[in-house]
């Protein structure tokens, strides 16, 4: 966003000056859906009324605070740019109202976002927006001048809910009406244009800004909506998948995803296969866990200690059996993190045994209900997630070997 | 990723309560010939995936993962056979290479590449995607941004799956 910065200090901040006005007035006209350039234009403006906001401004520019500045600007709507031909009308307002401080960036944006709702009236009425303005120099005073773009940031959106609050009191309520217009207005009226735009922010809508040389019809908003959308759902794909975080760029991603599916599936193909060799010649292991052993769990689930099965899951039309691997599964979940693996599959296993002797069989007692326990299940939750943490783990240690060898399965 | 962790001990829980009891079905009914092997193997096979569809529900890609074993149950029910719900394992090892290699091009060439290639090359890797994931080319998962929703939960339920079955395999 440096470039606009630029075009904002090569301009004059040398006092109040008719001819900059006039000059930006037919700068204004010729380059009608430019709302970056028009919202510079106000802005020095503003700073050329008020010398004692230069300084102000200057340093916004600086940190970049003036950017923050523009941001009213994606109020503009595009509708109609008669309106900015009052705008010298409305600088010389702003000449007038020396007598206020700190008026004009916050008029400046006020301006803008008077805009956005008056989008669609062809007469600007600037005495309204002049009590607006200064109904909404204090809100402005606190951002411009807060500590950075981060507090400006937040009250922003404060500053346009309040805005338009008070559109609503002042102007009535044709005002929301012409607001909810104001971005078709905008998207067909700017169908046209490839300068640098913005668009209206509307909080019904989805807002996008459009950046410098892009098109701002329609079919290219959604597009990049669309867009940014996918670059959303790729992040968090990288996140999911290991070793993607020095990856940029959609297709480097997609492959690393790719690669990791295949992986995955590869090996539940050969543990299934490992599964299916145990399951025909030998019986899962039997392992007997009792309750007593695991005291936590039996801390969150009193219930439990009576029971050999656990009460506290979430009801899953378990038949007993199934109800009791259920149960020391998730029992076991509550062992320290690096036997959680061990945990699970000793108790899975061990359950599946246990169903088949009839002995066992005298242990289960049925359930009518199961009650969801998230409180209890939450230290579930971490243990069981480090187990998963396994799996990427060694998915990254075999990485190399799945890109450059043969594939070999490590599990 | 939150909603992995709070999906985590259901899903487990709701795998591990479908599979082990299958899988005992199976131990009891194999008879130890070695035909029935390689059956029991497409069984298992069977049990895994579709205990990992029933365990993740509510998503595009269980559905459709539900739906085609039941499809290729019914289809070879006569020769008791079912296949993976990958596309033929054949098929699939074999689009692999073919994989790497706009990889290995990609990493080459990565800057120099203009945009309607680079564009392409998504476009090829998402249409192997939707090969991968079940369901990926039917009507659920039309648009990029379901097809990486669905991505994502099938990942996560992937790796709880093998995490499950390893946990199983480990302390036999």
């Amino acid at each position: 966003m440096l470039h606009r910065l630029e075009s904002l200090e090569s301009c004059n901040y040398n006092g109040m000056d008719v001819a900059v006005l006039e000059r930006q007035a037919a700068r204004l006209k010729w380059q009608q859906q430019n709302y970056v350039v028009q919202n510079n234009n106000l802005v020095e403006l503003c700073a050329s009324s008020m010398p004692q906001f230069q300084g102000l401004i200057g340093s916004n520019i600086g940190s970049g605070q003036m950017v923050q500045l523009k941001r009213p600007e994606v109020f503009l709507g595009s509708g109609d740019f008669q309106e900015f031909v009052n705008f010298p009308v409305a600088g010389a307002e702003f000449g007038d109202s020396e007598k206020l401080d700190l008026v004009p960036p916050e008029a400046a944006a006020d301006y803008c976002i008077s805009r956005t709702s008056s989008c669609q009236m062809t007469a600007l009425n600037t005495s309204v927006m002049k009590e607006e303005r200064e109904d909404m120099v204090l809100e402005k005073m606190e951002s411009t001048t807060g500590s950075g773009r981060e507090s400006f940031n937040k009250r922003k959106p404060e500053a346009v809910a309040d805005h338009k609050g008070k559109n609503k009191r002042i102007k009535g309520e044709g005002e929301s009406e012409v607001k909810t217009k104001c971005s078709t207005e905008i998207s067909r009226n700017s169908s046209k244009e490839n300068s640098k735009a913005s668009e209206v922010q509307k909080l019904d809508y989805i807002h996008v800004r459009a950046r410098r040389g892009q098109a701002t019809d329609s079919h290219s908003l959604a597009e990049r909506a669309r867009r940014e959308k996918i670059s959303m759902k790729m992040k968090c794909l990288q996140d999911l998948v290991p070793g993607c975080n020095k990856i940029t760029g959609k297709a480097g991603m997609l492959d690393e995803i790719i690669n990791y599916v295949q992986s995955l599936q590869r090996q539940v193909e050969f543990l299934s296969m490992k599964i299916a060799a145990l399951n025909s010649s030998v019986q899962f292991n039997v392992e007997n866990l009792p309750m007593k052993e695991f005291p936590a769990y039996v801390a969150n689930f009193p219930a439990a200690a009576k029971l050999p099965a656990m009460a506290g899951l979430p009801y899953f039309q378990l038949n007993p059996l199934q109800k009791e691997s259920v149960n020391c599964m998730l029992n076991e979940s509550i062992l320290p993190a690096q036997t959680a693996t061990e945990g699970i599959a000793s108790a899975s296993v061990s359950i599946s045994e246990q169903s088949l002797s009839s002995s066992s069989m005298t242990q289960l007692q049925p359930f009518s209900t199961w009650n969801m326990d998230p409180q209890g299940s939450s230290s579930n939750l971490t243990v069981i997630f480090h187990s998963s943490s396994i799996v990427r783990v060694e998915y990254i240690r075999i990485w190399h070997l799945i890109r450059y060898t043969p594939d070999t399965d490590t599990s | 990723m939150d909603p992995r962790k709070i999906m985590q001990p259901s899903f487990t829980a709701k795998y591990v309560s479908y599979l082990v009891p299958a899988l005992t079905n199976i131990g009891k009914q194999a008879s130890p010939s070695v035909g029935r092997c390689i059956d029991a193997e497409k069984i298992v096979r069977y049990e895994i995936d579709m205990a990992l569809a029933l365990s993740a529900e509510g998503f595009a890609w269980s559905h459709a993962l539900e739906h085609k074993l039941r499809l290729n149950v019914d289809n070879h029910n006569h020769a008791g056979k079912s296949q993976s719900y990958l596309a033929h394992d054949d098929d699939h090892r074999n689009t692999m290479p073919v994989n790497h290699e706009p990889a290995a091009k990609k990493l080459k060439v990565d800057r120099t590449r203009s945009e309607p290639e680079a564009a392409e090359e998504e476009e090829e890797r998402l249409t192997y995607l939707r090969k991968l994931i079940p369901g990926g080319s039917g009507e659920m998962m039309v648009d990029d941004e379901t097809l990486l929703s669905e991505l994502g939960s099938y990942v996560s339920c992937l790796e709880l799956q093998v995490n499950v079955l390893r946990s199983m395999l480990q302390f036999n």
